[in-house]
């Protein structure tokens, strides 16, 4: 345990060493303008949308970068030569992502209480974002490995969001009909912006809340395990 | 005999190849000594140290690990073995001391991270970005690093690689003093000034097969001539003349020369070992 913490503590040093969770926090300030300059009832329909940015393309692109910084600097080998697992490595990289995704969600979180008076049910929120993290924390680190730098990353990311998340901003803004609703929750970002909306709104569908939840722990599992686990020993050798 | 490693009719296969990189290989390493692995690039050296640092696993045959079997060891490991790679591996924009700050904390026993930056010259520089160092610095912070948990085997690959002389002498200094203190080392390299001057036994590596295990002296004599050529001044004009080693003391002619000659030079036909690299590998050194 006293590795894992040691490792996240690590990875979050790096993420301001290398300017990452400053990008990260200036983002969260163009947030705050955007609330400071807009009313209650618009605030209430746009923070939803900026904290499932936030946690899941933020994110994204944050272990990407992360990710691509150390791949040039060869360090992974060097971790990989400690009394460490690879799955402790792959944690505290996952978690210092969510972590980074949580600070811009608390950002936007207060921004909204102290400007608008708006309360949420932040339990709940709290729970909803550490899921659509985690699982957007392993789709970046996927995209991460199959790119060769983290150019190759954005434009696999474009590729994603196409199919995956530009549908679910759509929907948000009522382009694509509430019909379609069912059909897109196979998406994981739609099934992450159907959680954080609710937490969010308070306006639960305990059916869609539990799919979205059982759904996106599932694609967290598989993707770790199964895919980014042995895809990134396999990098991490190769180095 | 103690060895540090036994390995037994090692191969491996990467999954993408058509053929095994590793073809069969067995060797020891003992306990206290410094053993190098030599080949050309691509002869299988670093998969050998990969699969014995354990970042490769899918091999076949057996490795003894202190007389365990090194599949069964767990990532208790990594506390005594210490890993130097060629490439530096450090965080570029990260100091060297908040980097071996870094690595230390994982190990349940470190070194006097001060002492051993002191003496290969990088105290001074502790608190400059790694990215600001120059490749010879980044070299010898590499060493620090694989000497950070006080390691019973260390792994060093082209550890001088890039060196000025007097910093490539301080690192050997210390690779001996390691093992002189019952260390165990396990040398990858091309550099065949290193081997000459640290290693105990070396093996060539050529094509995943090992062709010769040996001291640096035995490979010497079986592979140097057994001859004394001399050069000589006679008349104005340099002669040279070619004895057999063998009763070399009681041969009249080179008795003769020796007495009645202007002497040039003497040469023995022993070998260096980088024509015994280029012997057995078929590959020139750059």
């Amino acid at each position: 345990m006293k590795c894992i913490f040691r490792l996240i503590s690590g990875e979050l040093k790096r993420l301001i060493n290398y300017k990452i969770l400053p990008v990260s926090l200036a983002t969260s300030v163009i947030w705050i303008i955007i609330f400071l300059l807009i009313s209650e009832n618009d605030a209430k329909y746009i923070a939803p949308l900026l904290i499932y940015v936030d946690v899941t393309m933020m994110e994204m692109i944050f272990i990407g970068a992360s990710f691509h910084f150390e791949k040039q600097e060869s360090t992974i080998k060097s971790m990989m030569v400690l009394p460490v697992s690879l799955g402790e490595i792959l944690s505290a990289k996952v978690i210092a992502a969510m972590v980074l995704g949580f600070e811009s969600a608390i950002i936007t979180l207060a921004a909204s209480f102290f400007i608008h008076g708006i309360t949420f049910n932040y339990l709940m929120l709290a729970i909803f974002v550490i899921i659509a993290g985690i699982t957007h924390g392993a789709i970046g680190f996927f995209l991460a490995l199959i790119s060769k730098d983290f150019t190759t990353m954005l434009g696999w990311m474009m590729a994603y969001m196409l199919p995956f998340a530009l549908p679910t901003i759509l929907f948000m803004f009522e382009i694509i009909d509430k019909k379609y609703d069912w059909m897109l929750m196979v998406s994981p970002s739609h099934s992450a912006s159907e959680l954080i909306t609710s937490a969010v709104t308070g306006k639960y569908e305990a059916g869609k809340a539990i799919f979205a939840c059982v759904y996106l722990i599932i694609v967290s599992i598989i993707l770790l395990r199964y895919v980014i686990y042995p895809k990134f020993k396999d990098n991490s050798v190769r180095g | 005999m103690n060895y540090a490693f036994s390995i037994e009719n090692l191969h491996f296969k990467y999954p993408t190849s058509k053929d095994d990189t590793i073809k069969g290989i067995s060797f020891n390493v003992k306990e206290g000594e410094i053993f190098g692995l030599l080949g050309p690039s691509g002869a299988g050296k670093s998969t050998t140290q990969k699969i014995l640092i354990k970042l490769l696993e899918n091999y076949q045959g057996n490795i003894k690990y202190f007389g365990k079997d090194l599949k069964s060891m767990d990532k208790s490991f990594y506390e005594e073995i210490g890993v130097g790679f060629e490439m530096p591996v450090h965080f570029c924009k990260m100091t060297a001391l908040e980097n071996l700050k870094f690595f230390s904390g994982f190990y349940k026993q470190t070194i006097n991270i001060q002492e051993l930056m002191e003496r290969v010259g990088l105290w001074e520089d502790r608190n400059i970005k790694v990215g600001e160092y120059s490749k010879g610095m980044k070299v010898r912070l590499n060493f620090v690093r694989s000497m950070l948990n006080n390691p019973r085997v260390l792994f060093l690959d082209e550890v001088t690689n890039g060196l000025d002389p007097k910093n490539a002498r301080i690192i050997k200094d210390i690779i001996s003093e390691f093992r002189a203190k019952g260390g165990t080392v396990f040398l990858s390299t091309h550099l065949m000034n290193d081997v000459e001057q640290l290693c105990d036994n070396i093996a060539f590596c050529v094509n995943g097969k090992l062709n010769e295990i040996s001291t640096p002296r035995d490979l010497k004599l079986k592979y140097g001539k057994r001859e004394v050529r001399i050069e000589y001044k006679e008349n104005g004009a340099t002669h040279s003349a070619l004895f057999p080693l063998e009763a070399i003391g009681v041969n009249e002619e080179f008795q003769n020369i020796l007495k009645n000659k202007e002497i040039e030079t003497i040469h023995s036909g022993e070998t260096s070992l980088e024509e015994i690299f280029i012997t057995l590998t078929g590959v020139e050194l750059k």
